[in-house]
């Protein structure tokens, strides 16, 4: 679904990504973890071309993302109706949940719906309303993103890019702006959203999460996928030294 | 204080309330468009024209509202722009106010979080649809407090309209002034439709951004 090949990005003289190579399956999740400023998030970022990258190639399922190669070896940028038809696919959910302050929670989900799918109001809200009830908000409808807690904002915003019926969806550290007690409700969206066959590309510090829900872990260090594997193997087999230390940090700070 | 000179005269003062009145809403309308129209071709980010717009902000901004209208006023006729008094009045607040409205439609503008308009470029929308949905709403919300200010202070800017024989308050007060020699009555009379004037548009200002910004929880709503 997702095949990221040599991906470089440099933002000024400092090259963020070196030659990242990446797949992720149909219906796989693939968990990113890593310290931070080590590209991950700008590495997500490249797969909706949010971020511009300045070498490689990302293609979903199977095209180009924001660039057209042309015949004789020279590339130019996507056009921005076939960017904007691509995004349509690619469902994405940020850190900071990036909800519209002025639309209540039905009419955030609700406004993409019209406005890109083009559905007419009554069809948009009821699909609406059926992916806020899928989250567990069907209370919150007509509430206002800033009278809902971290969690309940966060879900609402998974319900917006749900509604959208994305081939993939994309997770920016998700729930790295939550208070601890509100993660768990938004981690379980995700693990229900895992279990029914969405393909997933996940930016995350939840170990115990990826632990449980990936189908494969990638550790990116200073711009490189230093290693990847199944859970198991990156959590307790990895031979390289940058994943043990990074994990034993992480050991450290969550043991009491 | 003379009442019986205040009675004679209130005809006079209270038509030129009605001018004043006149000429702000309409100089502050002008300016408002103006300035709205400015700030959104400024976001077209074209050099040339950004340094246009920069200079004409300057210019209005940083000359004393006096010598503008004054130039207008007398110096229209020389490039052939020959405007009576109330009308070089309003186009003079316009132009005068628009250079700061610019200002603060540019300020909300920039105040929209990124964030906001990711989301929405990530779903796919349309730059028109993610100027008018989302980044449009957003920065008019965080405009509105500093667009009531400037209507105040440039309701009191009208008083300079007098000097180019506007028939408004202020030149109403100063005939009165001149003809009875009631300095001290006919400056109280005035200061008070003043007050009206800008308690009015204050209390019509906070009535707009409580309708506003309704749907912000209590303790995230400015003061």
């Amino acid at each position: 679904m997702i095949e990221i090949r040599a991906l470089h990005k440099r933002f000024g003289a400092h090259e963020v990504l070196s030659g990242v190579d990446l797949t992720v399956g149909h219906s796989e999740v693939v968990c990113l973890i890593g310290p931070s400023g080590s590209g991950k998030s700008t590495l997500l970022r490249c797969v909706n071309f949010l971020e511009s990258y300045d070498a490689g190639d990302v293609r979903i399922a199977g095209k180009l993302i924001g660039y057209e190669d042309a015949s004789d070896g020279t590339r130019r940028p996507m056009g921005a109706r076939n960017l904007r038809e691509m995004r349509r696919e690619i469902g994405m959910v940020f850190q900071h949940f990036n909800l519209w302050p002025h639309m209540s929670a039905l009419h955030n989900v609700a406004e993409p719906l019209r406005r890109v799918r083009g559905l007419p109001a009554a069809e948009a809200e009821e699909r609406a309303r059926a992916m806020l009830k899928r989250v567990g908000l069907s209370d919150k409808a007509a509430a206002y993103p800033s009278h809902l807690s971290g969690g309940q904002q966060q879900r609402v915003a998974i319900a917006r890019a749900l509604a959208m019926q994305p081939r993939l969806m994309l997770f920016d550290e998700p729930t790295s702006a939550l208070d601890p007690e509100l993660v768990g409700e938004v981690l379980e969206v995700m693990k229900s959203l895992a279990a029914e066959g969405m393909t997933m590309l996940i930016v995350t510090h939840e170990m115990g999460f990826a632990a449980h829900v990936a189908d494969r872990i990638a550790f990116i260090d200073a711009g490189r996928i230093v290693e990847q594997g199944p859970p198991r193997h990156v959590f307790h087999e990895s031979a390289e030294p940058r994943v043990r230390q990074f994990l034993q940090t992480y050991h450290d700070r969550n043991s009491f | 204080m003379d009442l019986e000179v205040l009675w004679r005269y209130a005809p006079s003062l209270l038509s030129g309330f009605g001018v004043t009145v006149m000429c702000w809403s309409a100089g502050g309308a002008l300016g408002l468009v103006l300035g709205f129209v400015i700030a959104l071709l400024y976001r077209l980010r074209l050099a040339p024209l950004r340094w246009l717009l920069r200079v004409f902000i300057e210019v209005f901004r940083g000359t004393p509202f006096l010598v503008q209208l004054f130039l207008l006023y007398a110096g229209g006729p020389y490039i052939g722009l020959k405007l009576s008094a109330t009308t070089a009045g309003v186009l003079g607040l316009g132009l005068y106010s628009s250079a700061y409205f610019a200002e603060i439609f540019r300020g909300g503008f920039a105040a929209v979080p990124v964030g906001q308009i990711e989301a929405a470029m990530s779903v796919g929308m349309k730059p028109f649809d993610v100027l008018w949905r989302v980044t449009l709403p957003s920065a008019l919300i965080a405009a509105v407090p500093p667009i009531v200010n400037m209507l105040i202070v440039l309701s009191k800017e009208t008083v300079v309209l007098s000097i180019i024989t506007v028939p408004e308050l202020m030149y109403q007060m100063q005939t009165m002034a001149a003809e009875t020699f009631t300095a001290f009555d006919a400056i109280f009379a005035m200061a008070a439709f003043y007050w009206l004037l800008v308690e009015g548009v204050s209390r019509l200002g906070a009535r707009l951004e409580a309708r506003v910004t309704a749907f912000m929880a209590e303790e995230a709503r400015p003061a």
